[in-house]
């Protein structure tokens, strides 16, 4: 069997991001594969090592990628299909292509992350599998093969659901899948020598980014001193609480 | 340019991680992860306990801490210096007694059995060493003092038939009383230093843990005693004699020592940091006030230009053309930094780094060891005293 996992590379969490005329300036930003794409990687490589066959990273995105497809690897996915393209694509646009790259792979199974990092965006998995044509699982949580389908259980708005599906199929992850496993040092160097094979593309976003900005989140910074008058501290938080953030 | 740690990223004001290898920069993120996750959250209480967490050597071996620098064949994993010294770093940042731990396994006890052991040594030791199913000592300090350790080693390797019967103490051991091998470092009939893989269990060998340390308490210190210690002639390293072997091997560590005492640089200043740009005083952040802010930045100074030298030692080391006097300026520079950024990060913390709810205070207390031990920083000014004037202050 043939299990896929495709990843992005995105800005570390903790990252402080900066705006530099009007675009994103990811120069001092940490990129690290994308950790709902992770869950991802984990899955395909306990596949492969329960049912045998190979995993495969497929990733579009600028050259940069590469250090997330490199990580991927260290975790012990067998080799990488890398389409190349600098600049900005839409999730729609991007499924296409990596439609194309998956339909000659033929896997049996397709991962990625139930949401990207990035864009806060939840589309790339939904809209591959709708390329593709193939059924999709969204905010999986748990997948087992048997008979050339799969039973997966997911999440939904207000609780969750088993489900068979029919093989191939796309599946997005959802914290609580698997625990991902460390790159270690021994995996971070046999990964130095796997296969990544590069595609250059030139697909046409259907979207065009004009402006980014960061959205600002001050907070009032209130600070009630408890150490000399708790009792008049906490009628005062209490005060607060009900008159000005009218939550009690 | 990175004036702060955010996530898996180091303190690393020059970029100089733009000078690592994809694979080392690899390394770095993923060892930085994983301490995160299993040591840093827990490390106040196993300090406080006097506890090593013995339960994280298998992971170690796992994540491939042990002997990262020997090749595959024999189990390790083949990285270059410079990865071995971010795994230093990043180890140190939770905390010198974790990075210790992995210092002697891989340089004092992997390394001489790598470079002076037989074939049938190799084979034997490496791999479970590397796993961390066997756990190693060194034994070449002695209770008389560790500066001068040829004029201080009493302990003798008597030859008895075909083997030898060793004889003696040795003090201030790292990983005694986790060990099943010690590097003995014993003088023959003849007085020449030579070096014996001794099992824990031989009968004759004892190992004393050393209590009521105010340092390294997430270490286990020993003193090994042996008596009468009978080991075959297959016990003895065939590839090395005399003192130049133990110190090849303190090279190897003190290399790691100028990378891990950066770690534990970045661990004070972040924490000093942050805590000065949220702590108010006479209704500003301290962290606006000069005396502040000339601490922050020798700390931030002092990491920037030791993991210069750190690096630059990596790559004369992994060139072969590394001199030992060059390794003891990078440990006692930047170890010295270290202890010093520590000693003002607990003073930027005021009462409250007084305390194990903040790092500082078991960094600078762990840092007067690492100061001290793998030739003290007095030690080494002497080394490079000697190694600019020609002239011998160390008899």
């Amino acid at each position: 069997m043939k299990f896929v996992a495709v990843i992005r590379q995105v800005p570390d969490s903790e990252s402080r991001l900066k705006i530099d005329a009007g675009r994103v300036d990811l120069s001092s930003a940490t990129l690290i594969l994308d950790q709902m794409d992770e869950y991802a990687v984990e899955e395909v490589i306990r596949l492969q090592e329960k049912h045998g066959g190979e995993s495969v990273i497929v990733a579009l995105g600028p050259e940069r990628f590469e250090e997330a497809v490199r990580t991927a690897l260290a975790m012990g996915a067998d080799r990488a299909i890398h389409l190349v393209q600098e600049g900005y694509l839409d999730p729609i646009t991007q499924a296409e292509a990596l439609a194309e790259a998956l339909r000659a792979e033929a896997p049996d199974v397709v991962l990625t992350g139930g949401q990207q990092a990035d864009w806060d965006s939840q589309a790339l998995g939904p809209a591959i599998a709708e390329a593709l044509g193939w059924p999709v699982v969204t905010w999986t949580t748990a997948l087992e093969l048997e008979d050339g389908q799969a039973r997966a259980k997911h999440d939904l708005d207000e609780g969750a659901e088993v489900v068979r599906v029919s093989l191939p199929a796309v599946f997005t992850t959802q914290q609580g899948l698997n625990e991902p496993r460390y790159p270690t040092l021994p995996g971070i160097m046999k990964a130095k020598k796997k296969e990544i094979r590069k595609i250059p593309i030139s697909a046409a976003s259907k979207v065009e980014v004009l402006e980014q900005s960061i959205q600002e989140r001050s907070r009032l910074g209130k600070v009630l001193d408890g150490t000399k008058d708790p009792h008049a501290a906490a009628s005062e938080l209490i005060r607060l609480l009900h008159e000005e953030a009218k939550v009690i | 340019m990175v004036t702060t740690s955010s996530g898996t990223q180091m303190l690393d004001y020059l970029g100089l991680s733009e000078l690592f290898t994809p694979e080392e920069r690899e390394i770095q993120r993923s060892s930085r992860r994983f301490l995160d996750d299993v040591a840093l959250p827990y490390i106040g209480q196993w300090w406080e306990e006097g506890s090593f967490p013995t339960h994280l050597i298998r992971r170690f071996g796992e994540m491939g801490f042990l002997g990262p620098t020997i090749p595959a064949e024999y189990g390790g994993a083949g990285v270059s210096s410079a990865a071995y010294g971010l795994i230093a770093y990043e180890l140190e940042r939770v905390d010198s007694g974790l990075r210790s731990f992995c210092s002697v396994q891989s340089s004092l006890v992997m390394y001489p059995i790598y470079a002076f052991g037989s074939e049938e040594q190799k084979r034997e030791y490496l791999p479970k060493l590397a796993t961390g199913e066997l756990v190693g000592c060194f034994g070449l300090t002695e209770p008389d003092g560790g500066s001068d350790p040829d004029g201080n080693m009493k302990t003798r390797a008597r030859k008895d038939g075909d083997g030898y019967v060793l004889t003696g103490t040795k003090m201030w051991i790292t990983n005694g009383n986790l060990a099943h091998i010690a590097i003995v470092w014993a003088k023959d009939d003849g007085g020449v230093v030579r070096g014996f893989i001794v099992p824990t269990d031989t009968p004759g060998f004892k190992a004393n843990e050393v209590r009521h340390k105010a340092s390294l308490r997430a270490s286990v210190t020993s003193e090994l005693v042996l008596e009468d210690v009978r080991v075959p002639a297959s016990a003895v390293l065939p590839g090395v004699k005399g003192l130049k072997g133990p110190l090849s091997c303190l090279t190897q560590a003190r290399f790691g020592i100028a990378w891990g005492a950066l770690g534990a640089l970045e661990a004070v200043y972040t924490e000093a940091l942050a805590f000065s740009q949220t702590r108010t005083t006479f209704g500003k952040p301290i962290g606006s006030r000069q005396l502040v802010q000339e601490k922050l930045v020798r700390m931030l100074s002092d990491h920037t230009k030791g993991l210069l030298v750190a690096w630059r030692l990596a790559q004369l080391k992994d060139a072969g053309k590394l001199r030992p006097q060059q390794v003891s300026l990078g440990k006692r520079d930047n170890v010295r930094a270290a202890l010093n950024a520590a000693r003002s990060a607990r003073e930027i913390l005021g009462g409250s780094g007084i305390t194990l709810e903040y790092h500082s205070i078991r960094h600078m207390l762990n840092l007067e060891t690492v100061d001290t031990y793998e030739g003290t920083h007095d030690i080494h000014t002497l080394i490079l005293g000697r190694d600019i004037t020609g002239l011998n202050a160390l008899e």
